[in-house]
């Protein structure tokens, strides 16, 4: 079909240049996504995962909120499966209106950033997943 | 009430199963008695849904925490209003609201098709009743039941998230759903169409004005949402590519990409297959978009807690709908026989096509990237995520090529155009696009930064300053053409211009309504480039003292913090469910010239223990100038009014052409209802107008008003 050629080639074209820049994209700007505890594995295999920007998705630890003196957010996060693996997290900026520390509530937040040497996450993004869309189970409601 | 909504639910199921058989033997066997039997059920199952959603209201309005679902959405301060949203704020109401709309739509379709199109009917009627009965089998079966009691009854409910008290967020959520439900009509006459043999253009005649329908509802319902963002969430930003908001996008594009391909279907007869394939992944994507929200599966702020339960029973229906739709599609393929073939490359259809293929070219890059940490974890163990960075690297060039197009698909010839064509309709729009680039560039708006002294090369800018280039192009090709149908219109008919430019909209409204739509996308897309200018600068302040913000437009503003109010709870606000309010003040001065004040707060709400922020914001036509109370150290001290407790700090955002983006949306939404306005009655008109298109004839058409 030499009428339809320079079409095909066009979609050919086209098409190619869709997957090409989904591929490029995807190489360079992916992210690791680890809960605590993946994390400290992963940098335990290799430690260059220090250097690397990660995002963390994890529970914060209620009551563990504290802001220094020189308005740096702090507070302790656990992985939502393994509750023994705890990470101290640094943040400088401002945390959404959602972020929470309470005792009944349950906040899981995506952090953006690095998991320095000391083993403290410093965040340069923080999300919260609002707590209200959680439903409370009824003993947690009786309890409160 | 309560009871009887319960039990509204309960009884709707056998009734919507009962329909769905009726409906598919009646088509099978042509019985009319039992496709009589089948409308019917169609009408019942609604009367039922209403019944059900009337119920949970009554809960909400008087507060009966005795059910989860109003004890986690509400308590006895919520305004009335709130309350009556408390249908869809939730998980569980909003899969009732859901379907509430879409036995709403089903009706409607039944209704005013009972008399006509008996051959597709009796599918139409089993292939709703049949996805009513899915959703009735999520509510009643997957731990989602609105009606499901705590076991006691707690003296009061938790609240609604002060975020989503909010008037954006109670038109948001119904605008989507109704754009999602009323794409179910469309593949319902197309499996009719499948199962029926008629394979003609019929079907698509019959849903046209429905995928229009549901195509404006989804696109205002997503402009209603990035307003929501700008205004309440208060990052300064309106899109973050988030799954939620992803899966929003994924079926509009679909639509937007089908409304364009069945164009061709109707004037050369081309496209069948595409088109049956293109319905069925666009309400596939519908069904996707509530699975999405609903499951968990992906992270998401937006997301329902993870459900897996209801996870699996929406990725089975989705593969019943995927499976038996492919099934159909290759049982017919002998029917669906293209009836022409695409001439050349330099033509309508050929611009159109390419169209769908940039348009799935987005859409596959958003599934993608939205599904990549699931397929990452499947393949590789490791959840791996890509974000705005991803999506916008991928998406601006395919959608400036998008852009571009929307320029040449309207005036390009059908079937093949000649030079003479391309030359006369080209020449002066590429020529003020490249206008446009220059006198930008000449005033400063250069692909590269300046940094102490060196220039660094800008891709954003570089960005910026082609979409400008290129929607001026459009904006040209829409003009003109415009123009030279109204001088025909007033010359032919010797009409005022006035008039005669009405007339012309009103003779062919799918047309030019479809060019006030692409004259939004052109104003949104310029709305999007001119965020690559945005001024962000974060500053504490005394009261007393000030910022001075740089507008990327050359002006300066100096704000002042003037003072902070506090209001605690008293008894005037007694009966709201605030807590406390802490209003910062602001007075602008712009270049020296005092501006209107402006004011941002932190709210503290009974029920949340987090304050929230409402931002200020005064908006201009070139820019927005956004004012963010980020933090204030001592809060309880500003609120107990101490001395010395107001310092504050403040984020200033300036946000050139913001504006733009809401103005394209409602471009949009007037092109949109140009469009869908049914027939105006006794204006003169013969017959009814949208016939027009499908009478359009097979001889070769000329492109724009004035012909070749």
């Amino acid at each position: 079909m030499p009428k339809n050629a320079r079409f095909l080639v066009g979609l050919v074209a086209v098409a190619g240049v869709v997957t090409y820049l989904i591929v490029t994209g995807l190489t360079d700007t992916m992210q690791y996504y680890l809960t605590p505890s993946e994390l400290v594995a992963k940098v335990d295999a290799d430690p260059t995962v220090h250097d690397m920007g990660v995002k963390v998705g994890a529970r914060i630890v209620p009551g563990s909120y504290v802001k220094t003196a020189a308005g740096v957010h702090t507070f302790t996060v656990e992985d939502p499966e393994k509750l023994t693996v705890t990470m101290p997290v640094e943040y400088e900026g401002d945390l959404p209106d959602t972020f929470n520390d309470q005792a009944d509530m349950i906040v899981d937040a995506v952090l953006d950033g690095h998991y320095r040497n000391d083993g403290v996450f410093v965040a340069t993004t923080v999300l919260t997943k609002c707590g209200s869309r959680y439903e409370a189970s009824p003993e947690a409601i009786k309890q409160g | 009430m309560n009871v009887l909504g319960e039990l509204a639910l309960w009884i709707a199921l056998p009734v919507a199963l009962l329909g769905a058989i009726l409906g598919f033997v009646a088509g099978h066997r042509q019985r009319g008695d039992l496709q009589l039997g089948a409308e019917r059920s169609v009408y019942a199952v609604f009367g039922l849904t209403i019944l059900a959603s009337a119920g949970i209201i009554s809960n909400f309005l008087y507060d009966r925490f005795e059910y989860t679902y109003t004890y986690s959405y509400s308590n006895r301060e919520l305004a009335t209003w709130y309350k009556i949203a408390g249908l869809w704020s939730g998980q569980r109401g909003s899969l009732l609201f859901w379907l509430l709309f879409l036995m709403l739509f089903a009706s409607i379709a039944v209704w005013t098709n009972r008399r006509k199109n008996r051959e597709f009917m009796p599918y139409v009627v089993g292939t709703l009743s049949t996805i009513a009965s899915f959703f009735l089998v999520v509510l009643l079966f997957a731990d989602v039941n609105p009606y499901l009691k705590l076991g006691f009854t707690p003296p009061n409910g938790a609240g609604l998230n002060p975020q989503l008290q909010s008037y954006w967020m109670t038109i948001h959520p119904p605008m989507l759903y109704m754009g999602f439900t009323s794409f179910t009509v469309p593949f319902a006459f197309a499996i009719a169409a499948l199962l029926s043999g008629r394979l003609d253009s019929r079907w698509i005649n019959i849903t046209r004005r429905w995928i229009l329908l549901s195509w404006f509802f989804l696109a205002i319902g997503i402009v209603l949402g990035m307003r929501w963002a700008y205004e309440e969430l208060g990052w300064g930003g309106y899109w973050f590519w988030d799954p939620v908001e992803n899966a929003s996008m994924l079926p509009w594009l679909a639509a937007t990409a089908f409304l364009h391909s069945i164009q061709i279907q109707e004037s050369r007869g081309m496209l069948k297959v595409w088109n049956m394939a293109l319905v069925l992944f666009t309400f596939t994507l519908t069904i996707f978009a509530t699975f999405l929200t609903r499951s968990g599966l992906i992270e998401s702020v937006h997301s329902f807690a993870q459900e897996l339960k209801i996870a699996y029973i929406f990725l089975a229906f989705m593969s019943f709908i995927v499976g038996s739709g492919i099934v159909l599609i290759m049982w017919r393929l002998p029917k669906l026989k293209s009836e022409n073939q695409i001439e050349s490359f330099l033509s309508r259809e050929s611009a159109f096509m390419f169209n769908n293929l940039i348009l799935l070219g987005i859409l596959f890059a958003v599934l993608w990237g939205t599904l990549f940490p699931l397929i990452s974890e499947g393949v590789t163990g490791t959840k791996i995520t890509v974000g705005p960075p991803f999506f916008n690297r991928v998406n601006i060039p395919i959608g400036l090529i998008l852009l571009a197009l929307t320029g040449i698909g309207p005036v390009i010839a059908w079937r093949r155009a000649s030079k003479q064509n391309i030359k006369k309709n080209f020449t002066l729009p590429v020529g003020i696009g490249l206008g446009v680039m220059a006198a930008l560039f000449a005033v400063g708006v250069r692909p590269f930064e300046e940094a102490e002294g060196v220039r660094v090369f800008s891709q954003s800018h570089a960005y910026a300053l082609a979409t400008f280039g290129i929607a001026s192009f459009v904006m040209s090709v829409i003009v003109i053409e415009f123009f030279k149908g109204t001088r025909a219109r007033a010359r032919i008919e010797n009409e005022p211009w006035p008039i005669a430019f009405l007339h012309l909209i009103e003779r062919n409204r799918r047309r030019w309504g479809g060019y006030v739509v692409h004259a939004g996308i052109v104003v949104m897309f310029a709305g999007w480039a001119g965020s690559s200018f945005n001024v962000n600068i974060r500053q504490t302040l005394q009261v007393g003292e000030s910022a001075v913000i740089p507008s990327p437009l050359g002006h300066d503003y100096k704000l002042t913090y003037e003072g902070m109010s506090t209001t605690a709870a008293t008894a005037a606000n007694a009966n709201s469910n605030l807590a406390f309010q802490l209003v910062a003040l602001l007075r602008v001065e712009k270049d020296g010239k005092v501006q209107d004040n402006l004011t941002t707060e932190k709210r503290g709400y009974i029920a949340q223990d987090q304050p929230t922020t409402e931002v200020g914001i005064d908006s201009s036509f070139l820019e927005d100038l956004y004012v963010i109370l980020s933090d204030v150290p001592n809060m309880r001290g500003a609120v107990q009014n101490e001395p010395g407790a107001q310092t504050a700090t403040f984020t200033f955002l300036v946000n050139p052409l913001v504006g733009w983006v809401w103005y394209g949306g409602l471009f949009i939404a007037i092109g949109g209802l140009i469009g869908l306005w049914p027939t105006l009655t006794g204006a003169g008109e013969p017959a009814r107008t949208p016939t027009v298109a499908a009478a359009r004839p097979r001889r070769p058409v000329p492109a724009g008003a004035a012909g070749d």
